[in-house]
Parts: structure tokens; C-alpha cells; sequence
């Protein structure tokens, strides 16, 4: 029998107790015997090891199937709809309270008023200085318009428009500096035409919706909702303050 | 639910039998996660205790530690698993446990040395380069090294005409292995 032989029986517990005590000596006295069984050992442990890694790769998947293929149970199930409907009625509030929040209601309404004082008509030739800001106005080019609108003689409308040009910059307060002495004036203008005191109203409540202040908002679409007249987006402002309650 | 272990149970492990180990693993499962919430195990580590569990299972049968036959799977595999949760918990907690926890099992001789894992350097060397040998070389040091069948027996698994042919081949992969590593 040769060495190798006996280390191969001492793995199969199988050395008789001659060879035990053969396998015993040559241990301590051949360092190449003791190198070649501790290689031996090592690779013994290390395939062990092995194993158990892949034995452990082959219970995960007996685990994965076992899960796919379990009965949910009845609570599960409605815990799993309790969370739809939780996450259903959430959705719901934050649509709705999305719809009437102030800024939603702002970017629904906000329109900058048309050009009525100085239609421009093509082809014709523009010269004033009040004609080149209007159509600036007309063309989206709302700095030039502001300018133009600050070089020239004070007047209410002009003040008007210049606030359009504010709220469409974002530049929501000092639309409302302009808007409010407008809103607030008791000059009777009789030229409808000319009258921006109403439309001030409307865009104050809207440059308030913008702003967050509701409640200064609500005050300027109530006086144009209770007005006794027909007046400038008097049913629009009805609807808004609905939204708004 | 309460197999017994039977021979031809350990044969088929030992020979590496999927069904047969599936089978144990599902049919114990949910009883064993149960019981281990008993420990306040969460179902998380109760299921890597319960895996561990099938695996120390797994390596007794193939020992040959299990040959009893007065009792079930099952027995054999919970008191494995409540010994590896004492040991979890004991680790965890600091806290001894009363040696009569352990009475309903005393008959039952098991081995589990799963915990002492850790790998020397040289053997994780080994570990790198094992698995960069063949399949087949693989296979006849596992058969042989932890399935611990003996030569003959796995001639007769692989096909080998002869022992000695499969003694030369085992020979030959072990220098291939040494090479590998020496180089």
C-alpha cells in the first residue's frame, strides 16, 4: 500500500489500526506525506464549502417557487385593497385640491387683455410711440412694450396694459402696483372703451390667485360677481369663487 | 408531514436528488418559520436559519451521522434548526440558555458545523482555483471529498470501466489542481 493510498482510506475512515499508526508516523516524520494530506483537508473543507454555496443557490429557487405558487391569503388580499383604495382616494384629494388651488385657477384664467386701443392693422405704417408699444405688446415683446408704455403721457389704460405686460413677465407685484390704483379709482369713465376699472378688478384677483393671497383674491372676484350690472367676466368670477370655498 | 428517514431518503440525497430535497424543503417550511417565530425570529433570518438547517440536514445524511431509523425528517430537522436558533440567538443576545431546552432531543446525534465557515488564505486559494477546474474533475472531488462515496462506488456513478481508471483520473486532478495553484 502506498501513501496515497492511505490518505485516500483516512478520508474514507476506513485505516485499519496498523495503518493508523503508520499514517500517524509518517505525519510527523514526512513533511512531503503532511503537505499532501493538508492539501488534501484544505480541498476537503473548501469543496465543502462549495456545496453549501450552491446547495444554498438551489433552496432559494425551492423558496422562489414556493412563494409564486403559495395561496395568498385573505387578509393579504385585503390589506393589498385597502392600499388601492387608500392610494385611490389620495389621488382623488390631490386632484381636486390640485384643480382649485389657486394657481391652478390663475394659469386656467389668465389671458393678458387684447389689444383694444391701438389695433394694429398691416400694412399700415406705425409712428406713434403709443402705436410702436402696442405693437410690441401685440408681438410678446413685453420689455420693449414697458418701456415704451413709461415714456409716454400717464394714462389709466396705458397703466393697464403695462400690468399685462408684468403678470405675463411672472413680475406678479408690480402688476398689482399698477392694477390697484386702477381697481380703486373713482373716476367715472364713460367711454367704456377707456374703462379698465372692472378688467383691473378681474386681473388684481387673479395676480392675488398667483401670489397664494386668496383672500384678497376672493374680495376682488366677489365685487365683480355681485356687481348688480352685467359686468366684465362677472359669471367666470362666480365660478372661480365656488372653486375657491 | 412526518416521513420517515428511510435508506433509500439518504440515498437519494447523498446521490443529490433535487425532488427528494425539494420536498423535504417545502413540506417542513411553513411549520419550521412557525416555530421559529416562536424564538421572536423574524421571518427573514427564520428562513436563513431554516436553510442552514437543511443544509447541516443535508451534509449529516450524506455523513452517514443520520442512520436511525426510529425517527422522522422532521424530528432530525427541527432539532438541527432549534439548535442553530439557540446558537443565533445566544450570539445575538448574549443570553445562556437552559441545557433542558434541548432534552426532547438528546437522542438525535447531529453535527452542525456550519459557523465555522471562514476560509484560511491558502484555502481560499484553493476555493479560486477549484472552481476554475473542469466539470468532470469537479465532480469526482466532490463525489469523493463531500459526498464521500468511496472510489469504487464512484466509478460505478460516472461510468468509469474501471476503479483504477478513475484513481488515475482523481490523481490527475489534483496535480492539475496543484498546478494551477503553483503557478
Amino acid at each position: 500500500m502506498n501513501n496515497i493510498d492511505l490518505i485516500e482510506k483516512y478520508f474514507k475512515k476506513s485505516l485499519n489500526d496498523e495503518e493508523q499508526v503508520l499514517f500517524d508516523n509518517l505525519l510527523k516524520s514526512d513533511q512531503k506525506f503532511k503537505e499532501e494530506f493538508d492539501f488534501q483537508k484544505d480541498l476537503k473543507k473548501v469543496i465543502a464549502v462549495n456545496q453549501r454555496e450552491s446547495l444554498k443557490t438551489t433552496l432559494q429557487g425551492f423558496e422562489d417557487k414556493f412563494k409564486k405558487n403559495k395561496v395568498i391569503p385573505m387578509k393579504w388580499l385585503m390589506a393589498a385593497a385597502s392600499v388601492i383604495l387608500i392610494l385611490g382616494l389620495g389621488y382623488i384629494i390631490y386632484q381636486t385640491s390640485f384643480n382649485n388651488s389657486p394657481e391652478k385657477l390663475y394659469a386656467d384664467n389668465f389671458e393678458p387683455y387684447r389689444n383694444i386701443i391701438q389695433p394694429v392693422v398691416r400694412g399700415e405704417s406705425v409712428d406713434t410711440i403709443e402705436a410702436i408699444a402696442f405693437a410690441a405688446y401685440e408681438n410678446g415683446k413685453y420689455y420693449k412694450a414697458i418701456n415704451l408704455f413709461n415714456s409716454i403721457e400717464e394714462k389709466e389704460y396705458l397703466k393697464f396694459y403695462e400690468a399685462m405686460c408684468f403678470l405675463k413677465l411672472d413680475k406678479t407685484q408690480e402688476a398689482i402696483d399698477l392694477l390697484l390704483p386702477i381697481a380703486t379709482s373713482n373716476t367715472n369713465v364713460e367711454d367704456l372703451r377707456f374703462n379698465f376699472k372692472h378688467k383691473a378688478n378681474w386681473y388684481l384677483g387673479l395676480a392675488y390667485l398667483k401670489m397664494g393671497d386668496k383672500n384678497r383674491a376672493i374680495s376682488q372676484f366677489s365685487i365683480l360677481a355681485n356687481y348688480p350690472e352685467d359686468v366684465y367676466k362677472k359669471e367666470k368670477s362666480k365660478l372661480i369663487l365656488k372653486k375657491l370655498n | 408531514m412526518r416521513e420517515e428517514l428511510t435508506d433509500k431518503i439518504l440515498e437519494s440525497l447523498k446521490r443529490g436528488d433535487n425532488a427528494t430535497l425539494e420536498k423535504i424543503y417545502i413540506d417542513n417550511r411553513v411549520a419550521f418559520i412557525n416555530f421559529s417565530k416562536k424564538f421572536g425570529l423574524p421571518e427573514v433570518d427564520a428562513l436563513d436559519v431554516y436553510q442552514d438547517a437543511i443544509i447541516a440536514f443535508h451534509e449529516n445524511a450524506i455523513n452517514g451521522k443520520i442512520n436511525s431509523f426510529n425517527s422522522s425528517v422532521s424530528t432530525y430537522l427541527f432539532a438541527i434548526g432549534k439548535f442553530m436558533i439557540f446558537q443565533l440567538l445566544r450570539v445575538d443576545s448574549g443570553i445562556e440558555f437552559d441545557s433542558n431546552m434541548m432534552i426532547e432531543e438528546k437522542n438525535i446525534e447531529f453535527d452542525v458545523n456550519l459557523y465555522d465557515e471562514k476560509l484560511t488564505n491558502k484555502q481560499k486559494v484553493i476555493a479560486k482555483h477549484f472552481k476554475m477546474l473542469g466539470e468532470r474533475c469537479k465532480e469526482v472531488l466532490s463525489l469523493f471529498y463531500y459526498q464521500g462515496y468511496t472510489l469504487g462506488e464512484i466509478a460505478v456513478i460516472l461510468g468509469y470501466s474501471t476503479k483504477n481508471v478513475l484513481k488515475s483520473s482523481k490523481s490527475r486532478c489534483l496535480k492539475q489542481l496543484k498546478e494551477m495553484i503553483n503557478n
